[in-house]
C-alpha cells in the first residue's frame, strides 16, 4: 500500500529561473488571441518551440554533452508550469522534450542519442508518439504493427491511429511487434524510430470535434528501417513504454490543462464583480488548484530523490485530469447563471472549446479507468 | 521527529482509546483515564514555548498528532487544549478545553457536541468560561450544542485571536486524520467480504470507487500540511488562505470519501455495531462546523478577488505565492 506524500517545495535555484520565463512570456503572450492558449499543449507553433530553443530551453534536464542544460526535474517544472499556466503553444517540441528524448538518453545507443538528441534541443526534430492502434487504445499489448527482420534492418507494415501532431513531425517512436503474435501479449513488442520522410509512411490528418487537426492515422506499407531504428532492446518495448508513461504522468501537464479559462475567468470576475456563489465557485478551484500543485510538487520531489512514485503519480493525474475538466464545466453553469448578463465572446470562445476538448484529457496517456486500476493495484486490491 | 510523534500518538490511541471508549465519551461517560494520558504525553502542552515548558511545536510539527486523533476518532479537544495553552498561557485552567462559535448574543455561543470538556472559549466575549455554568438554550440541534452563561461566569479573560481559523484548522486536521481511517476500513472490509464467490474488492466497480477514495484521501492529507504551514500572521503562525484552502478541499474530499466508504460497507456500514459511522459522523460535523467548505471557498474567491492583479497566469501565482510552501528566493 502507498503512503501519504511528503510536503515539497521547489528549491530557491529553480525558482529563480521563473522570472526569466515570464519576461519571455510577457514579450509573446498579450499577442496570441486567448482562444488560441486555450490549446495548452495541443497549440502547434513551431517558431515558438525555436524560440524556446535559443533561450536553451528545449532539453533543459538533457545531459549537457548532448547539448541539454543538464538540469534538474524542478528547473523543468518550474518551465512546464510556466509555459501551460500562460497558455504557450509548446505542442510542435512537447513530446520530443518530455517524452521522446528521456526515452532515447535512457534506453538509445550512443549513435542514436549523439543523432538525435542535438536536433531535439536545437527544435529541429519534432516527434510523435506510436502507441494506440485502430483496435489496441487501452489495450495497448495486442498491437499488431509488425517489424520483420530484413537484412539487417526491418520492414514495417500496420497502422497508427490518434497520434498527436504527426503531420509536423519529423520522428515517430513506435511501439510494433518484432516477434510472436497477439497472443503473445507483451512479450514480442519493441519500439523503433521511424522517420516520417521514409517511402512507405502515409499520414492522414483526422479531423477533431474542435474543426482542427491535431491527430492522424499514420499508414506504414512496406517502410524499409536501417538497423539503428530500434531503440533499447528488442522485446523490451513493453517495459519501455511503461517507463515512458511515467515520464508522461508526473509532471505539472495534468494540472493546467483548463488554465486559461480559469484566468480569463477569474480576470473578468475582476472586471464585473462576483456574487456570493461565484466567489465560492473560485474559492473551490483555487483550492483544488493549491492542493493538486501541492501534490504534483510531491511527486516530484520523490522523483528527484531517486524513487519511481508510479502509483502516486497515476493518483495525481486522475485527480488533475478530473480538476482540469470540471473547470469548463462549472464555468459553462456560472457564465449562464445570469440570463440577463452576457459574458464577452472572447471569454465564450475559450469555454467552447475548452468545454469541447476537456473530455480528451482523461483519454490521452492512459484512460481514467486505467489508472484506477493501477491506483487500486498500489493498493494492494487487486 | 514528526515519525516519533506521529508512532506515539498512534500508540496512545489504539491503547487507550478504543471505539467503546469513543462511544461512552461521546455520550458523556468517564474517561478511563485518557485525559491524563494524553496530559501525560505532553501533547497538551506542545504548542507552548520551551520557555514556558512547553514542547514549543509549531502547527505544522504537531499535525501528526491531530491526525491521529482524528483517525481514532478521540472525542477529547486536545489541538483545542493545546491551542488555548499556547495563547494563555499559564493562565489556562487544567482540563479539556473547547472553541465555541459566536452567536449575536453576548455570553451564548456554540459548541461542538460529543465532545466532553470542561472550558469554553467564548471568540465573542473574549471569555473564557466554565462549561459546568451553563445552560443549554432551545432546541438540541446536531453537531453543536448552544449554550448560554450567567454573567456570574465572567472571569478569565481570553486574548484576541482569529479563533475561528484555529477551529477550522483543527477540524481539517482530524477530518483528514478520519479519512485515513475509512479508506483503511473500507480497504480492509473489501478484502474480506466475499460475494458471487469473491472478495468484493476483485470487482472491477469497487476498485474504481476505492481508487477515488484514495485520491481523495491523498488530497485531503496535502491540503492539511498545507493548512499547517507557518509564516502567516495569523494566530500561531496560522495563514487563513491556506487554512482555507485545507478546509475547503477536506470538506469537498469528506464528502465524497464518506459516500464511498459507505457504499463499499454495505448494509453493515449503516449499523450502530460497526465502527465506520463513528469516522463518518465525525466527518459530517467537522464539514458542518467552524466554516463548512461553502464558508472558506467563498473568504479564499474574495481574497483572490482583492488581492491578485489581473495577469495571464494570476491563479498560478496566487496558488505559487499565498498557498503554497514559501519558496525562499
Amino acid at each position: 500500500m502507498i503512503g501519504a506524500l511528503a510536503l515539497g517545495s521547489i528549491p530557491a535555484a529553480d525558482e529563480a529561473f521563473r522570472g526569466e520565463i515570464r519576461d519571455f512570456l510577457r514579450a509573446r503572450i498579450p499577442s496570441i488571441a486567448p482562444e488560441r492558449r486555450a490549446r495548452s499543449w495541443m497549440g502547434f507553433d513551431a517558431g515558438f518551440s525555436r524560440a524556446l530553443a535559443g533561450r536553451g530551453w528545449l532539453g533543459l534536464t538533457f545531459p549537457v554533452e548532448y547539448g541539454g542544460a543538464g538540469r534538474g526535474p524542478f528547473a523543468r517544472y518550474v518551465l512546464v508550469e510556466e509555459l501551460l499556466a500562460a497558455g504557450a503553444p509548446v505542442a510542435a517540441h512537447w513530446i520530443a522534450d518530455r517524452q521522446s528524448g528521456p526515452l532515447i538518453l535512457r534506453f538509445g545507443s550512443e549513435a542514436q542519442r549523439r543523432f538525435h538528441i542535438p536536433k531535439i534541443v536545437s527544435g529541429t526534430s519534432f516527434f510523435c508518439i506510436g502507441m494506440s492502434e485502430p483496435n489496441a487504445g487501452s489495450d495497448l499489448a495486442s498491437v499488431t504493427t509488425r517489424a520483420v527482420p530484413e537484412g539487417k534492418g526491418w520492414r514495417l507494415n500496420g497502422a497508427k491511429i490518434w497520434t498527436t501532431h504527426a503531420q509536423h513531425a519529423q520522428f515517430m517512436i513506435a511501439l510494433v511487434r518484432t516477434s510472436g503474435s497477439s497472443a503473445d501479449r507483451q512479450n514480442g513488442l519493441s519500439q523503433v524510430i521511424v522517420d516520417l520522410s521514409l517511402p512507405g509512411v502515409t499520414i492522414n490528418p483526422i479531423r477533431d470535434l474542435a474543426g482542427e487537426a491535431h491527430f492522424s492515422e499514420v499508414v506504414f506499407e512496406d517502410v524499409l528501417l536501417g538497423e539503428d531504428a530500434l531503440i533499447g532492446a528488442e522485446g523490451a518495448g513493453w517495459a519501455q513504454v511503461n517507463a515512458e508513461l511515467a515520464f508522461e504522468r508526473s509532471g505539472p501537464e495534468r494540472i493546467f490543462s483548463s488554465a486559461v479559462l480559469l484566468d480569463c475567468w477569474a480576470n473578468y470576475l475582476r472586471e464585473r464583480g462576483a456574487d456570493a456563489g461565484t466567489e465560492r465557485l473560485l474559492g473551490r478551484l483555487l483550492a483544488e488548484l493549491a492542493t493538486l500543485r501541492a501534490l504534483s510538487v510531491a511527486v516530484t520531489a520523490r522523483l528527484v530523490a531517486g524513487d519511481s512514485p508510479i502509483v502516486e503519480a497515476a493518483l495525481v493525474k486522475d485527480l488533475g485530469t478530473s480538476f482540469e475538466q470540471a473547470i469548463p464545466a462549472l464555468l459553462t453553469e456560472a457564465l449562464g447563471a445570469d440570463p440577463d448578463a452576457a459574458p464577452p465572446p472572447g471569454l465564450l470562445r475559450v469555454l467552447a472549446y475548452t468545454a469541447a476538448m476537456a473530455p480528451s484529457y482523461s483519454l490521452r496517456g492512459g484512460t481514467r479507468e486505467i489508472l484506477r486500476g493501477m491506483i487500486a493495484r498500489g493498493m494492494g486490491l487487486r | 521527529m514528526q515519525d516519533l510523534l506521529a508512532e506515539a500518538a498512534g500508540e496512545l490511541f489504539s491503547r487507550h482509546c478504543p471505539p467503546a471508549l469513543v462511544r461512552r465519551l461521546r455520550g458523556g461517560g468517564a474517561d478511563d483515564g485518557l485525559w491524563a494520558k494524553v496530559e501525560e504525553a505532553g501533547f497538551l502542552d506542545a504548542l507552548r514555548p520551551e520557555a514556558e515548558g512547553g514542547a514549543g511545536l509549531t502547527p505544522a510539527e504537531f499535525l501528526p498528532v491531530l491526525l491521529a486523533a482524528g483517525r481514532f476518532s478521540v472525542p477529547l479537544p486536545i489541538g483545542e487544549t493545546a491551542v488555548a495553552r499556547a495563547l494563555l498561557g499559564a493562565a489556562t485552567p487544567p482540563g479539556p478545553v473547547l472553541i465555541a462559535m459566536p452567536v449575536e448574543a453576548p455570553l451564548q455561543a456554540r459548541i461542538p457536541a460529543q465532545r466532553p470538556a470542561e472550558w469554553a472559549i467564548l471568540p465573542g466575549d473574549l471569555s473564557l468560561l466554565p462549561l459546568a455554568d451553563a445552560q443549554e438554550t432551545g432546541a438540541a440541534a446536531p453537531f453543536e450544542r448552544r449554550l448560554e452563561w450567567p454573567e456570574a461566569s465572567i472571569g478569565q479573560k481570553v486574548p484576541e485571536a482569529d479563533w475561528l481559523l484555529l477551529g477550522a484548522w483543527l477540524e481539517s486536521a482530524a477530518m483528514a486524520g478520519a479519512l485515513e481511517k475509512i479508506l483503511e476500513s473500507s480497504i480492509a472490509h473489501a478484502t474480506v467480504r466475499q460475494q458471487f464467490g469473491r472478495p468484493v474488492a476483485g470487482f472491477q466497480a469497487v476498485q474504481q470507487q476505492l481508487s477515488v477514495l484514495t485520491e481523495e484521501v491523498f488530497a485531503a492529507r496535502m491540503a492539511a500540511q498545507l493548512g499547517s504551514l507557518g509564516g502567516g500572521d495569523g494566530p500561531l503562525g496560522l495563514d487563513r488562505a491556506r487554512v482555507a484552502v485545507a478546509k475547503t478541499r477536506i470538506g469537498l474530499a469528506a464528502r465524497e470519501a464518506a459516500g464511498i466508504a459507505h457504499a463499499v460497507h454495505g448494509a453493515i456500514g449503516i449499523t450502530e455495531e460497526l465502527e465506520l459511522h463513528l469516522s463518518t459522523s465525525r466527518l459530517l460535523q467537522g464539514r458542518a462546523l467552524y466554516g463548512s467548505a461553502d464558508y472558506w471557498a467563498g473568504w479564499l474567491g474574495r481574497a483572490f478577488l482583492a488581492e491578485a492583479p489581473v495577469d495571464f497566469a494570476g491563479t498560478l501565482d496566487f496558488v505559487r505565492q499565498k498557498l503554497a510552501p514559501q519558496e525562499t528566493a
